[in-house]
């Protein structure tokens, strides 16, 4: 194998594994996504502020935000209006993509109670059962099934319109939830927050960009109080509520000698049975018959988080790894469902023997192999898939094959119970340690990678210089497979953590950044938000809790930072969301915010600058709670050290 | 002497111009037809990314006079419309030598199938000013589409004079006599300067 330098690409990512990777693609002339933004800069300002309006066929519009050119659309819209209604919409796509995963594990949840399906079956009972109770339904002396069946159809009723609030609403802390009455932005049903979105941003519906934003929300509190919450709640009761497990992480985990399947995407339901197929021993007979030595599975994405969290599959990478690792040349079969797989793959593939296989009907790639998904004969269908892979083997060119560094160890699982567990089944050691400021607060490092960051570097300077501050990390999606390859996941990463939050995580055996979930999961973040609100007798906005998106990207980051920001939780954006045509929207959303729900966004690439903003933060609301506060500089001073990946 | 200004603080980069030209320059100038056509129409003036993402420079012919093209053209395919003061290629003569490229000082050609003009041939493409359009009263295409006031179009020395004058009020402001800021150019300033750290933060990635 041809040796594999990496002294290149560095502005594109930090991870040692994505620079030699990078390094093929440019020898082998393999175009990548950070060849397509090259391509489209200059981007339209326009777009990139958030004043073009398409929505209406008077248009398109838009705002000339230097004030001279048009300052109204056809309509009469304003950059108010036009950018918080692009927001908005935003928000709704977001929102829905969350909550449409969360329906289709609900759908097959439903049918699994019934026993209409193969390959599934009530895998947590307790769960269930504790669910159940907390959702009103009679538990006692009742077989599972039934029980399942009055829980699907509670959380069905969350999708409609019969009801006032969405069925976990009821988990927020008791003056959240009178706050959003106030407001009048309790989600009352998922579908119907995201369907009055598009009728409000419909021409001539809501002209007012601070009920407009409102509304949004709204919308997103129906995914992360809703749809998402739903998505995490019923995968740990079919697949298992996460607990701690130790796994590897990078594109080493790729093995050179046997059949390499890489499941990508964000639904567990199909990638669950796979792990079941690719155990069988006569498929097992047949990679060998084929020449391979097993079959290996590994994750991207977030259908790999959901399957590292819960089986401990080795994860290859996030988001901007998507199509380097078909450039090892290793990859037999790339199985997809839906969210953030890029049309490109089939591109990439394309230039290899990896096949790439669709299996969502609603998401469907030219050039892949489209295997529908069936929860009715779901074994069956995963063995169809790791078959194809098996037969792909033989096409495999050993010549071609570039596998990067050794992969390195990561530790997942932190489900809410899991970590309620490791502190003993009661949130109060934690509370103990941040009231005596050995833990100083909390922040959720959270969402996607984008190519306007080199890869990985904001998820993995942030969460260093928090955690060197003695504040514990959240992470989730591709925050979290990033930090797991620089290495700071393992408990022995706690060196890596200030002098408290060292002793606190050595004292429990835990890394100080706690893997919690792929991004449906951010919902395990709100549920432990709320869990130490309710356990102080105050709200989450209160608490010193933060949020950040370091790099993120997609539509459903904006509905998910809507969420956190609605539920109390201030957040610090990397790249810059296409709001900043409207000074009202903007002092709204960075400002005025905060009288409204207690919580704002910023916007800050540099994470340098960012940990000092969320320090700041954490010790503002130490200090509010009437708990030892520090003074933190408001500037960078002299050059901090690089975190190495 | 009317021509075309750039302002290019107030560039987008929304690429409308590129658009705009292409049209004009199509068979049928009509933008729902336009890309239907073979060969198809090609853009003169070329917005290109400046050091950060959010800075840009719509580039075009600057109809220098003298033309270093014109100067250099062994068929003498260039010439200079004295009236409107644009240079002109004659596609008829053009053969592509593409010596006007090496010496144009803002490197403003391409290379393209021509649209019309007898047979088909490869022939340098350059903006010809709009000069139908300025014939019949109207603006270039290209500062018809921009509607930031990045492209305008008038008497050169009025145009200078104008962009004089805001200098002055910048000075002037500097020195705390008067405050200037359109309305609207902070939210501009703050969206390149965001855009700007982004950029920064992909470097300082790199610099490790």
């Amino acid at each position: 194998m041809k040796s594999l330098q990496s002294d290149d690409f560095r502005d594109r990512s930090i991870q040692a594994d994505a620079q030699q990777m990078l390094r093929v693609a440019r020898d082998a002339g393999i175009e990548t996504v950070w060849d397509r933004l090259a391509a489209q800069l200059p981007q339209c300002g326009y777009c990139a502020m958030g004043v073009s309006c398409r929505n209406c066929a008077m248009g398109p519009c838009r705002v000339d935000p230097f004030g001279e050119g048009p300052q109204k659309g056809v309509c009469g819209a304003d950059a108010d209006v036009i950018v918080a209604r692009n927001l908005g919409r935003s928000i709704a796509a977001g929102a829905s993509a969350h909550s449409d995963h969360g329906r289709d594990i609900l759908e097959v949840f439903a049918e699994t109670a019934r026993g209409q399906t193969s390959g599934y079956r009530i895998a947590d009972e307790a769960k269930l059962r504790r669910l159940a109770a907390e959702l009103g339904i009679a538990v006692d002396d009742r077989p599972t099934e039934e029980v399942a069946r009055d829980v699907a159809d509670e959380l069905l009723e969350s999708f409609g319109t019969r009801r006032d609030e969405v069925s976990f609403v009821a988990r927020a802390p008791e003056p959240r939830r009178q706050l959003w009455k106030r407001l009048s932005i309790t989600p009352r049903g998922i579908d119907r927050e995201n369907v009055e979105m598009l009728h409000r941003t419909h021409m001539g519906v809501d002209n007012d960009y601070a009920n407009i934003l409102l509304h949004g929300l709204r919308t997103s509190l129906s995914d992360g109080w809703g749809g998402s919450m739903i998505a995490t709640e019923l995968s740990d009761i079919l697949f298992g509520t996460p607990t701690p497990v130790t796994s590897q992480v990078n594109l080493g985990v790729l093995k050179g000698d046997q059949v390499n399947i890489a499941l990508h995407g964000h639904n567990p339901l199909l990638s669950d049975v796979i792990v079941e197929a690719a155990r069988d021993p006569e498929l097992m007979a047949l990679a060998r018959a084929k020449g391979a030595a097993g079959i290996n599975l590994v994750g991207l994405c977030c259908t790999g988080n959901e399957l590292l969290m819960r089986k401990g599959v080795p994860m290859a990478g996030n988001h901007l790894m998507q199509e380097l690792i078909i450039m090892t040349g290793a990859l037999e079969a790339m199985v997809v469902d839906y969210q953030c797989i890029m049309p490109s793959v089939t591109d990439v593939a394309k230039c290899y023997h990896t096949r790439v296989i669709s299996t969502a009907d609603k998401a469907k790639f030219p050039g892949a192999t489209h295997i529908p998904f069936d929860p009715h004969h779901g074994l069956e269908i995963g063995k169809q898939i790791v078959r194809q892979a098996i037969e792909a083997f033989p096409n495999r060119n050993p010549e071609r094959v570039r596998i990067p560094d050794a992969p390195v160890s990561m530790m997942a699982g932190f489900s809410v119970e899991a970590i309620l567990a490791a502190l003993g089944g009661t949130p109060e050691p934690l509370v103990a340690a941040i009231r005596d400021g050995s833990v100083r607060g909390a922040v959720g490092v959270v969402g996607c990678n984008n190519p306007k960051i080199a890869q990985d570097y904001g998820h993995v300077t942030l969460t260093r210089r928090l955690i060197e501050n003695d504040i514990l990390v959240l992470v989730t999606g591709c925050a979290a497979v990033a930090n797991g390859k620089a290495g700071q996941m393992m408990p022995e990463a706690a060196e890596m953590a200030g002098p408290g939050l060292r002793a606190v995580c050595q004292a429990l055996g835990i890394p100080p950044v706690l893997h919690m979930g792929s991004c449906v999961d951010n919902t395990r973040i709100l549920v432990l938000a709320a869990a130490l609100a309710t356990h102080l007798g105050v709200d989450i906005q209160q608490l010193p809790l933060a949020g950040a998106a370091p790099e993120w990207y997609s539509e459903k980051a904006v509905a998910i930072g809507a969420y956190v920001v609605a539920s109390g939780i201030t957040t610090v954006l990397g790249v810059q969301p296409p709001i900043f045509g409207s000074r009202n929207v903007v002092n709204l959303l960075a400002d005025g915010l905060d009288g409204v729900v207690g919580a704002r966004f910023a916007v800050e690439p540099d994470p340098e600058k960012a940990a000092l903003l969320i320090r700041r933060h954490i010790e503002t609301k130490r200090r509010a709670l009437g708990l030892p506060f520090l003074e933190v500089p408001s500037t960078v001073t002299g050059t901090p050290a690089p975190v190495t990946a | 002497m009317e021509t075309v200004f750039v302002d290019a603080e107030r560039c987008i980069g929304c690429l409308q111009c590129e658009y705009a030209c292409a049209v004009e320059h199509s068979r049928s100038r009509d933008p729902a037809w336009a890309f239907m056509e073979d060969p198809p129409p090609r853009k003169r003036i070329h917005v290109e990314v400046g050091p950060t993402p959010a800075s840009s420079f719509p580039n075009r012919c600057r109809h220098c006079d003298p033309a270093p093209c014109q100067l250099v053209c062994p068929t003498a395919a260039i010439a200079r419309d004295q009236r409107h003061d644009v240079v002109l290629i004659d596609e008829v003569r053009c053969i592509a030598c593409a010596m006007c490229a090496i010496v144009c000082p803002f490197d403003a050609l391409t290379y393209h199938l021509a649209v019309d003009g007898g047979r088909p041939h490869t022939v340098a493409l350059k903006c010809d000013g709009c000069i139908d359009r300025v014939r019949a009263g109207r603006v270039p295409a290209c500062v018809e589409s921009c509607k930031v006031g990045a492209l305008v179009y008038g008497e050169l020395n009025d145009l200078v004079r104008q962009g004089r004058r805001r200098e002055t009020l910048t000075v002037l402001s500097a020195a705390a006599v008067r405050p200037t800021a359109t309305p609207g150019i902070g939210t501009v300033d703050n969206w390149r300067s965001l855009s700007a750290a982004a950029a920064e933060v992909g470097r300082a990635g790199g610099a490790r």
